[in-house]
């Protein structure tokens, strides 16, 4: 009797633990699946930039060559080959991390992106810290008082900054902090105090979104069923938000800080050109001026290699976030 | 009258009639405030036009000059034109992107979208996979990268961010297409001898507009900060266009002496990107459908 009423138990445990792990790995592997699709879409439309207008040997050296020199450099490079051959090459040597050498300096332009992108996550990554824990604590505050001063207040404050470009709030930070009290130096990296008003600027017109997205899958969840079971066995609405609604609304959450690091991306190389911020930003908007095409290209692919990789950590956090994922492949019985 | 603490939420009622009606009272709201900042900046732009005369107007006497002093009443730039006169241009070329990208993406999309769902199969992995590959990209690095190749050209311009905004209107139209085409009035439609196309582009998608609406209010405050960032980084429309973004380049040069040129430009760009924020906001609130496709 009692062999059959332990055995099936004990059968029944790994099965469990190691179709939680298919799932898992499923869920991984289309993740990934899926970065490298992106990658290679990046590198795509990086290679087919610069060959948008034909031959981009008369765009590196803008309109002033003459045909026979234009002719001798596209020799050189490699550009009067087939298309199809230069996307190969181009595929084998990204594939190896190789695009070339900087026209400009004959520095190779890997070692100048590589270079150039500590200073660039540290901008994300502390602009995206701020944002995220500010939005959390407004977003915990307004749900546990909702319709009170508060909770009415700050929509309109974050719709407003939400509106305002960074670039201008970089310029408005340097006329005040700068300009009008010398509080602040505004260009290049000299200290923790340099990064305060860029980040600012970064910070403040992401807080709406990421606080409204918040707030609202906190009140979904505090409107689901399992919060009346909670409330019933006496909880209160604030130990409820703390220990089961933060934890329930992070994982649409981190998904989405991940998805709108790009716009992050894309608002930290106006910023960097403002401040003349020594990462990617300024080494792209240099390159683009002075028509350096192989860095332009690293600064392109490398800007999605961070993308892709954040996104897919993002998906590792929400795994371990949320036990439920992997486990719904089973036929969602458990 | 009849409201009541719900499980701590305050304010909830039970009468169903009082609490649509508060609904639509509080929603209208950003409705009415985003319409009537954008219809106000138009009215706006076409005033500043004319007390400002033409903003091409250079008098290098007249070089940054303050707020309020001989005739200029937001200053001048270090080319002596009127601030005021290039707001009201800017705020037009800033319109004129706007509908251009929408209407291209908004056409694109739908295009995409309704392909997507109605034919289904490898023409819907193919096309929904560019989409995620699309939506992957951050968009202005790559628009930075392209205007290496593009020159001072609106056309251009509108097509290039349009290609990075068509996504979310394909995904909207292609997961409608696959809940309505299960629907019963789907189905008499088929009975009645309609088309599978006839019944999307006449029945299905005129269903869309609030969505597509919301998302293209969405959209549109995004393009004029991504246009006008273009030019502020000198790479976007240049002059003769007259750009909000290229103003305030501008000022930022000249940032130590005269505040005025950077300030007022980026303020008109932040309201008509508010005002647009707000439409779309409104519209959402009003009719409370689920726009969460895309990260716009």
């Amino acid at each position: 009797m009692s062999e059959t009423a332990l055995a099936s138990p004990r059968e029944e445990i790994p099965k469990l633990g190691s179709s939680r792990r298919a799932g898992v790995l499923r869920y991984l592997a289309g993740r990934v699946g899926q970065g490298l699709l992106v990658l290679f879409g990046a590198v795509t439309v990086s290679f087919l930039i610069i060959h948008m207008t034909g031959n981009p040997a008369t765009v590196l050296e803008g309109t002033s060559l003459p045909p026979a020199a234009v002719h001798i450099l596209s020799i050189k490079l490699g550009y009067n080959r087939s298309l199809l051959y230069q996307y190969g090459l181009y595929m084998w040597h990204v594939v190896q991390g190789n695009f070339g050498y900087s026209v400009t300096s004959d520095i190779s332009a890997t070692h100048l992106v590589l270079g150039a992108l500590p200073y660039t996550l540290l901008l994300v990554a502390i602009s995206l810290s701020c944002a995220m824990v500010i939005s959390t604590v407004i977003a915990i505050s307004s749900v546990l008082a909702t319709g009170a001063l508060g909770d009415r207040l700050w929509r309109p404050i974050l719709a407003g900054l939400q509106g305002i470009p960074d670039f201008w709030i970089s310029l408005i930070l340097i006329f005040i902090l700068s300009v009008k009290f010398h509080l602040l130096g505004s260009m290049g990296f000299n200290g923790p105090s340099s990064l305060i008003m860029p980040c600012t600027a970064l910070t403040l017109p992401i807080l709406a979104s990421f606080t409204r997205l918040l707030r609202g899958s906190l009140l979904d969840f505090m409107n689901s069923d399992v919060v009346l079971s909670l409330r019933a066995r006496g909880m209160t609405r604030r130990e409820i938000v703390l220990h089961h609604g933060v934890r329930n609304a992070m994982t649409t959450f981190v998904q989405y800080v991940a998805l709108q690091t790009g716009w992050l991306i894309g608002g930290t190389l106006i910023v960097e050109n403002i401040f003349a911020w020594p990462g990617i930003g300024s080494l792209l908007y240099t390159s683009v001026e002075t028509r350096d095409l192989p860095v332009v290209q690293g600064v392109v692919v490398i800007i999605s290699v961070a993308f892709v990789a954040l996104n897919l950590l993002a998906d590792f956090v929400v795994l371990w976030l949320d036990p439920r994922i992997g486990r719904s492949v089973l036929g969602g019985n458990l | 009258m009849s409201t009541v603490d719900v499980f701590g939420i305050r304010g909830a009622s039970l009468d169903p009639n009082e609490r649509v009606e508060s609904r639509w009272r509080n929603r209208s709201g950003s409705l009415s405030v985003g319409l009537g900042l954008l219809g106000a900046l138009v009215v706006f732009s076409f005033v500043a036009t004319i007390v400002g005369g033409s903003p091409a107007h250079q008098d290098l006497n007249a070089a940054l000059v303050g707020p309020g002093t001989g005739g200029h009443l937001l200053g001048t730039d270090p080319l002596g034109r009127d601030v005021l006169a290039w707001i009201g241009g800017g705020i037009r070329t800033s319109l004129e992107v706007a509908l251009g990208v929408v209407a291209l993406s908004v056409a694109t999309g739908w295009t995409v979208g309704v392909a997507s769902g109605l034919l289904g199969g490898w023409v819907d992995i193919v096309l929904m996979r560019i989409a995620d590959i699309q939506l992957s990209i951050p968009p202005l690095p790559v628009f930075i990268a392209v205007s290496v190749v593009i020159s001072n050209n609106m056309t251009s311009l509108i097509i290039l961010i349009a290609v990075f905004g068509w996504v979310p209107y394909a995904r909207l139209c292609r997961s409608r297409v696959l809940t309505e085409r299960e629907r019963g009035y789907v189905s008499a439609a088929r009975l009645a001898g309609r088309t599978r196309t006839a019944i999307a582009f006449v029945h299905v998608l005129p269903g869309l507009t609030t969505e597509i609406s919301v998302l293209a209010s969405l959209q549109a405050g995004i393009c004029l900060l991504w246009e006008a960032a273009l030019s502020f980084l000198g790479l976007g429309l240049q002059p003769p266009y007259v750009s909000l973004g290229f103003l305030m380049s501008e000022g930022r040069e000249v940032l130590y002496q005269a505040w005025w040129v950077a300030v007022f430009p980026g303020a008109a760009l932040a309201l008509l990107v508010i005002g647009f924020n707000l439409t779309g906001d409104g519209i959402r609130d009003l009719f409370k459908h689920d726009t969460s496709v895309g990260n716009l």
